[in-house]
């Protein structure tokens, strides 16, 4: 067990995180799950760097405080996480605050839905033939049952 | 007397200093602080605020094309408050950082004014002319940064101005894309900081120049290999590079044309120009150049296929711009100074030729059958159009021409199995790119079927900068020779990379590992 160090256990943990926020980016349909998958990613990558200046049995790296000699973590990727962190928030809060705008647009979060929509919207835009029914491609997974503030929507929409 | 010495003593642009090289941060912080100064300057005089803009980008931009007439030849280093690298972050200035430094204000400049109103019914919405500023801001330090994570803090600023630009029409499906485009670009930046932490775990350091001093004894490993992955991939996302372009077709068709001109023109070439960095100073290895090319040749094969497929303008250019880089893309894969030059030919060529069309755009934003007949009511768009067509297929004596065939002679000179593959699929990619080209050419110049409405008319101003950026291209054509000359000079100096670290560390640092 000579592997199993503490250090590799925290290595493990942060790349597994980025792991699993990176499938769920990748295999999550609502756009809620994805902004909470980004984030589960960016905790991973966060720690991975954070992890990168790490020193068994060192001290925190505050100089004046400590006796001269004593091995200190690496300050350099601590400034780096901090940024990161914030670049992080920000951009998530940007993420949840277009969500919004979309709920309120179509009243679903349901990607392969929205994806719909673009594509109705953009072919309407621009005045061409969407890729519909009779195109789309055989094998096609269904698409879930239409959302009652959608249906709403079109009904009120309709004449 | 100098080019210098003459603006100097135009009134209009002197500035009260002949500029330094460390005032050459103001570059970077001056839209910066207009950006933040933009909300209460509006509340108080929506004058000045409007003026801000513009004001703030040509004074950068005078700023970046003095300081290259006077210190342009020799590359210089400014350590950012006076902490001495590779502890203190540097901004990096060569030749070639200047070029795309000073195109960023200008081409912002060129796109500035709006074409159409925002959701609040306004065309000159402080908000919007803020986020604008923080674009060049951002997109400026982009170019200068010489050490990996300040690249990585400049590159998400970018991202996030350009978030809020593409949700500017305030549609759902511009906030769907915004969406898309975000979470993609956020998982872009995720693998890009791993890649990080993984070179400042092999190097322990992020300087640009000392992780070149330490990268053959560290970084020419499966390790390096993987973390120069997830950076090309991480910064591929704004460079439209196979896989992670998926955003490009969306964003460009929904975003207002002119911000997909200054995106899909200048600011996908400064992500390239990072990946440029990171090839030349620290992997070189043929690991990296497979996966540029692999990666390359599947962009260009995707991109000219489904714009061949495209019915609407706008997505036919966005498919077509993800080809073009992934021309550039190919280039980077050749060794050396080639590659470098290569790339840089088509990458400046794509910023000028794609910038027009999207310009273009603004009206012409419809399905390409609407565009029938359209040589009728405007003349000089259309034949604008043919001349950058013709540029971007590379008929000759046109720089497109010239940029491909670099490419070209490269990856014959290389001549191994997958270089020739890609050498064929460019050319396949070039039939196929001639063909919907012409396709749109002959229907602007047909006559339009009765009964159809009139197909629309691109705006004067659009048609304007579409004539500045086609007499750009005219010229380039006639001057090619002293041309070639000075973009080789440029990338003669970008391969140096012994001279890169000892402009960095004029004394030479212990190396620890």
């Amino acid at each position: 067990m000579a592997y199993l160090t503490f250090e590799t256990i925290l290595y493990a943990g942060a790349i597994g995180l980025i792991a699993l926020g990176s499938l769920g980016l990748v295999l999550s349909r609502h756009l809620f799950r994805l902004v909470l998958a980004l984030a589960i990613a960016e905790a991973g990558a966060n720690l991975l760097l954070v992890l990168t200046g790490y020193r068994g049995g060192a001290v925190a790296p505050i100089l004046g405080v400590h006796q001269p000699g004593t091995t200190m973590v690496d300050p350099i990727p601590q400034v780096l996480v901090l940024t990161a962190i914030v670049i992080g928030v920000g951009v998530q809060a940007l993420a949840v605050s277009v969500l919004l705008k979309i709920y309120r647009a179509y009243g679903t979060l349901d990607l392969r839905v929205l994806r719909e929509h673009l594509e109705l919207d953009l072919a309407k835009a621009a005045g061409i033939r969407a890729p519909g029914s009779q195109e789309a491609p055989a094998g096609e997974r269904p698409l879930p049952p239409p959302i009652p503030a959608v249906a709403k929507a079109a009904k009120e929409s309709a004449p | 007397m100098t080019l210098h010495q003459m603006l100097l003593q135009v009134p209009d642009l002197a500035l009260p200093f002949a500029p330094t090289q460390s005032q050459i941060v103001l570059a970077v912080v001056l839209p910066l602080l207009g950006a933040f100064l933009m909300q209460p300057l509006a509340r108080v005089s929506r004058t000045l605020a409007l003026a801000l803009g513009p004001i703030v980008l040509a004074a950068s931009a005078y700023l970046l094309i003095a300081l290259s007439l006077e210190y342009g030849g020799a590359p210089f280093v400014v350590a950012i408050g006076g902490y001495a690298p590779p502890l203190g972050v540097v901004f990096y200035v060569d030749r070639l950082a200047l070029l795309f430094a000073t195109a960023v204000p200008l081409f912002t400049l060129l796109f500035w004014w709006r074409a159409e109103p925002d959701a609040a019914g306004s065309t000159d919405s402080a908000r919007r002319d803020a986020v604008m500023l923080l674009l060049a801001a951002a997109a400026t330090g982009l170019a200068l940064s010489g050490d990996l994570f300040n690249i990585y803090v400049f590159y998400e600023l970018t991202a996030v101005a350009s978030f809020g630009l593409v949700a500017l029409r305030a549609t759902g499906a511009a906030y769907i894309a915004t969406v898309r485009y975000l979470l993609l670009s956020a998982l872009g930046s995720v693998l890009a900081l791993v890649g990080i932490a993984i070179v400042y775990l092999l190097t322990g350091t992020l300087n640009l120049a000392q992780i070149a001093q330490l990268a053959p004894g560290t970084l020419a490993n499966p390790a390096g290999l993987a973390a120069f992955a997830l950076l090309l991939v991480g910064f591929g996302v704004k460079a439209e590079l196979f896989p992670v372009n998926t955003w490009v077709p969306e964003v460009y068709a929904t975003a207002p044309a002119r911000i997909s001109a200054l995106l899909a023109g200048l600011i996908s070439k400064l992500a390239v120009l990072v990946v440029l960095r990171l090839v030349v100073l620290a992997f070189d290895g043929t690991g990296a150049q497979t996966l540029l090319l692999a990666l390359g040749t599947l962009g260009v094969l995707t991109g000219e296929l489904a714009a061949w497929r495209a019915q609407d303008f706008p997505r036919m250019l966005a498919y077509s711009s993800v080809g073009q880089l992934g021309v550039v893309f190919i280039a980077l894969s050749l060794p050396g100074y080639t590659g470098v030059f290569a790339a840089l030919a088509v990458a400046l060529h794509h910023v000028v030729v794609k910038s027009a069309l999207f310009g273009l755009a603004t009206r012409w934003n419809g399905s390409l059958e609407a565009l029938a007949g359209a040589a009728r009511t405007a003349p000089r768009a259309s034949i604008l159009f043919v001349l950058f067509a013709l540029s971007l297929i590379g008929v000759p004596p046109l720089p497109g021409f010239w940029a491909k065939l670099l490419v070209l002679v490269g990856l014959a000179q290389l001549g191994t199995q997958a270089a020739l593959t890609a050498l064929a699929v460019i050319l396949l990619a070039t039939a196929v790119e001639a063909n919907y080209l012409f396709r749109v050419a002959v229907r602007l110049f047909q006559r339009a079927s009765d009964g159809a409405p009139a197909p629309p008319r691109p705006g004067r101003f659009d048609v304007a900068v579409a004539s500045l950026l086609g007499l750009v291209l005219l010229g380039a054509t006639v001057t090619i020779d002293p041309l070639s000359t000075w973009l080789g000079g440029i990338a003669a100096q970008t391969t140096d990379v012994d001279a890169t670290i000892a402009t960095v560390f004029p004394t030479p640092i212990a190396q620890t590992p």
